[in-house]
């Protein structure tokens, strides 16, 4: 199983998933590839490309929620960030995905509704 | 030496079919209206791959979820490990592990699909 096939695959399995989302993959090339590679590792050690950037628990519930792309789990928290956690995908509208911050979980204050 | 595996007719776009020609088992799938043979079963645990889905070029075993490139026979991901009690604890193990598909040369000759099975 070599990593570029990988790589591959799952651009072309998460690409119309995420548009339909609002989302696209990071114009940063270099920071897409160094992360579908660690996915592509993860499904490689563990069967399922776990985002790169989230802890895995002894939940399995939990840890089906960081299953990238993650983003129907954690949809207001990323629309707020206008990027996912890990920086994998962003709003279709962004153009320098270096502007965009991370909130960490427990800064973001969800709305009342 | 090309025979015939099947009419276009039988196969719309994302479709599979599992045919037995001259004693090879292989799935004949159409992507986007071109034809792709590969063999038959999962190296994992044997199960008939055209009951799983294909999603582009990419074949998902329907046991359990390992992916194969129809284009070029390449396993993508191996067999995902059971849930919740993890029956194999590590995904790596050689009960999980599987090996990519064999790949036929496929001709479409007026409305009739041919593959060569001989080929190696």
């Amino acid at each position: 199983m070599n990593v570029e096939a990988g790589k591959k695959a799952l651009r072309f399995q998460f690409a119309p998933l995420v548009d339909k989302l609002g989302y696209k993959f990071n114009p940063a090339e270099e920071d897409v590839e160094f992360l579908l590679e660690a996915e592509v590792t993860f499904q490689r050690q563990y069967g399922i490309p776990y985002c790169p950037c989230q802890a895995r628990t002894r939940d399995r519930a939990g840890n089906m929620k960081i299953v990238c792309p993650c983003i129907p789990f954690h949809r207001e928290h990323y629309d707020a960030m206008k990027r996912c956690w890990c920086g994998l995908f962003v709003h279709k509208d962004v153009t320098d995905p270096s502007a965009l911050k991370q909130i960490p979980p427990d800064k973001f204050v969800k709305s009342e509704s | 030496m090309f025979i015939e595996a099947a009419k276009v007719s039988d196969l719309a776009p994302g479709g599979m079919l599992g045919v037995k020609l001259n004693g090879a088992e292989l799935v004949i799938c159409n992507y986007d209206g071109k034809f792709y043979a590969v063999s038959r079963k999962c190296g994992h645990a044997g199960a008939y791959l055209e009951r799983g889905t294909l999603t582009g070029y990419i074949l998902t075993c329907p046991l359990h979820y390992a992916q194969f490139d129809i284009i070029t026979g390449e396993a993508l991901s191996g067999p995902v490990p059971e849930a919740p009690a993890v029956k194999y604890p590590d995904p790596a193990a050689p009960d999980l592990a599987t090996r990519g598909l064999r790949t036929y040369p496929v001709r479409i000759e007026g409305d009739t699909i041919t593959v060569d099975v001989y080929s190696v």
